[in-house]
């Protein structure tokens, strides 16, 4: 056992609060960007409770409930033209407003698919409700998470409503589907296409899936390849020798695309496997809402407590050893073997303190599912937050090393 | 009788000091509360003497002890070291020197709480030698064995007595076998008892590896076991003698009758030197 633990152990008491400052960072951090990855998931919620392997959808959609309206046969028959897609189906999604009962307004999200048993749009949250998927086969019907009745106004089943000026009645609630800031509304295509002011014949997303031993990755990219973005017609020249000269200025760039999808819309398609589309509209709700700022700063801060209280537990164990660092220092001992001693110190106290968070942060997400709040502890998370609390503890270590400065031989002489 | 000290020396020595300190000065603070701890003091010491350095409180014994081992810089005079002028070296090159030639122990133990008696003496061969963890482990219990402690080596400062810490402190000191030990007041904080324990041992095992030590001490229980005794007042040499332990007699008879003066090396400008009869 190297020294510095040897002393961790025996000092332990000492040691103590540091251990349990760089734990409280190491929860902090993963507590916090676990609850935002858990909130900003909702976001993801009809991607991940898919059965799709892969999205198709508007030219540079930026997340699932972000889609616009394309052409569904030639979505369909593009994704179709794949010979490793085994089925296909369309996929209605996006913002619609709900008239309550007594005249006020909330903005919902209006999901529809298909629902027969197996379908790929059905949303899993449906599954435990067969009676209720049936029910929503009949044109005007809705469902939708049961906490989300005070918002929507609506007490009971059998209660009707307008969305976008068409009428709908609630045929029962489900759980474990609420929605982030509007309410996720979940009906049958033919319902959907109203509430959303959808044209016959257009769907948001084209929904595939891989037949079996197949990539859904391998499949994308080559639908990528095959409707590949139409090179710029802006500029003929570049487009005719993209690979012998390309100078292009990023806004011409931009102009050109915007002419070819003014052209064609449907000229190129988003195209994406379900992972992806999840984590791409999550980070796109990340960034666009600076919630994870928000959040981010909280957890900076919390590094700089940890990283204050590690450093001045350090300072004070090796001020308490001065003399006994001056004996080795009298000794001849090089004062860098002494600092790598108490930089090895901070490592551990480091180590020890991030071993120490992870039961506790598993128990606050175990605590935090009671209540209805995920935290979606991922494991780059984790390894994430680990990693900068073991750097801030080092860094704790290196300013403790100021205490070393107060090592001075002669002051042992009496 | 007085005898001139630099024939005695070289007669009982050899002609080459291990240790000379020249016309050394340290003084402390400024102005009207300028105070010379040491004044003026010019001393040499020989390979394989165990020298005491004596003197009452605010003699200036420990400054003096600090200059002579590089720890404290003075502010006139010179010390060579094994030939080698410490205080003309740089910081790094006077670590150096002091890391292959110097050992040190101290009245307060200054053990690290945490650390087994064997482990503290470890810690200065790993660190100091870089010997291996194995290597480092033999040297520390070769040295616990000739220190009677080779029983309490699992055993933490907290569990040992006063005496065992400092002859733990001891080991730590021998660990890298030093051509010159510096002790102060090794024996303050100990009963007699222990007192003597410790200085025996540190003699005997000093003798052993061929070490000098340089002791400082007020505590006059340990003249009989000194080869040479420096004396010290208000910073001034007082006078220098040969004690009761014969330089090379191992079977107890003095060489010389204790209380013998030596005159030291002349100091600048004029001796300040005041020899009882």
């Amino acid at each position: 056992m190297s020294y510095a633990l040897t002393t961790l152990w025996h000092e332990r008491q000492r040691y103590l609060t540091a251990i349990l400052a760089v734990a409280f960072c190491a929860l902090l951090g993963s507590v916090q960007f676990g609850l935002l990855l858990g909130l900003f998931s909702i976001t993801s919620m009809p991607v991940d409770n898919s059965r799709a392997d892969i999205w198709l959808g508007a030219p540079k959609v930026l997340g699932v409930d972000l889609g616009r309206p394309i052409r569904e046969s030639q979505a369909l028959a593009r994704l179709a033209s794949h010979p490793d897609i085994e089925r296909v189906e369309g996929f209605l999604q996006g913002f619609s407003y709900w008239a309550r009962k007594d005249g006020g307004q909330e903005l919902c999200m209006v999901v529809g698919s298909r629902l027969e048993p197996g379908s790929m749009g059905r949303n899993t949250a449906l599954e435990r409700y067969p009676e209720l998927a049936e029910a929503l086969t009949e044109p005007g019907t809705v469902v939708f998470d049961e906490s989300d009745k005070e918002k929507l106004g609506v007490q009971k089943a059998g209660d009707e409503a307008e969305v976008a000026g068409s009428r709908v009645r609630v045929v029962g609630f489900v759980k474990g589907a609420k929605g982030l800031a509007a309410p996720f509304v979940f009906c049958s295509l033919t319902t959907a296409r109203p509430l959303l002011r959808c044209f016959p014949g257009q769907i948001t997303y084209a929904l595939g899936k891989v037949k079996k031993g197949a990539s859904p990755e391998d499949v994308v990219a080559s639908l990528r390849r095959q409707y590949a973005p139409a090179p710029p017609k802006a500029d003929p020249l570049a487009s005719k020798d993209m690979g012998a000269l390309s100078i292009q200025t990023e806004s011409q760039k931009e102009a050109a695309e915007e002419n070819a999808l003014g052209q064609d819309s449907q000229a190129e398609l988003s195209i994406f496997t379900s992972a992806e589309f999840s984590r791409r509209t999550r980070v796109h709700w990340l960034t666009k809402t600076k919630g994870g700022f928000a959040l981010g700063y909280a957890a900076v801060l919390g590094l700089m407590v940890g990283a204050v209280v590690t450093s001045q537990t350090l300072y004070s164990a090796t001020a308490a050893s001065i003399k006994e660092f001056a004996v080795l220092k009298a000794m001849g001992i090089p004062r860098w073997r002494v600092s790598l001693h108490v930089m090895t110190l901070a490592a551990w106290v480091g180590i020890i303190g991030i071993v120490v968070a992870i039961p506790a942060v598993f128990s606050l997400a175990a605590v935090a599912e009671m209540w209805g709040v995920q935290m979606k502890l991922e494991a780059w998370l984790l390894i994430t937050v680990s990693v900068v609390t073991l750097f801030m503890a080092i860094g704790a270590g290196l300013f403790a090393l100021r205490s070393l400065r107060g090592v001075e031989p002669a002051l042992l002489l009496r | 009788m007085i005898q001139e000290g630099t024939a005695f020396s070289e007669r009982v020595w050899g002609s080459d000091p291990i240790l000379q300190g020249l016309h050394l000065v340290r003084a402390f603070g400024d102005g009207g509360a300028l105070s010379r701890a040491v004044d003026d003091v010019s001393l040499e010491v020989h390979r394989g003497q165990f020298v005491l350095m004596m003197g009452p409180s605010g003699s200036g014994k420990s400054t003096l002890l600090a200059m002579l081992s590089g720890l404290l810089r003075p502010d006139e005079g010179r010390v060579v070291c094994m030939g080698e002028d410490i205080w003309s070296l740089n910081d790094k090159e006077r670590e150096q020197f002091r890391l292959d030639h110097c050992g040190f122990v101290f009245q307060g133990y200054n053990l690290f709480p945490s650390l087994t008696a064997r482990e503290q003496i470890e810690l200065v061969a790993r660190w100091g030698q870089g010997a291996t963890s194995a290597e480092a482990r033999d040297m520390a219990d070769a040295l616990l064995i000739r220190l009677n402690l080779i029983d309490k080596a699992h055993l933490r400062p907290p569990q040992l007595s006063g005496g065992e810490k400092q002859r733990v402190a001891i080991g730590r000191a021998l660990v890298k076998a030093p051509d010159l030990l510096f002790a102060d007041e090794p024996t303050s904080a100990l009963d007699w008892a222990h007192g003597e324990e410790v200085v025996k041992m540190l003699r005997e095992l000093a003798k052993d590896n061929g070490t000098t030590v340089v002791c400082v001490t007020h505590d006059h229980r340990l003249v009989p076991f000194a080869d040479r005794l420096i004396d010290l007042e208000d910073g001034r040499l007082k006078r220098q003698s040969y004690g009761f332990h014969g330089v090379t007699d191992q079977i107890g008879h003095p060489m010389q009758e204790p209380g013998e003066i030596q005159p030291a090396i002349p100091a600048k400008p004029t001796l300040r030197f005041r020899a009882t009869p």
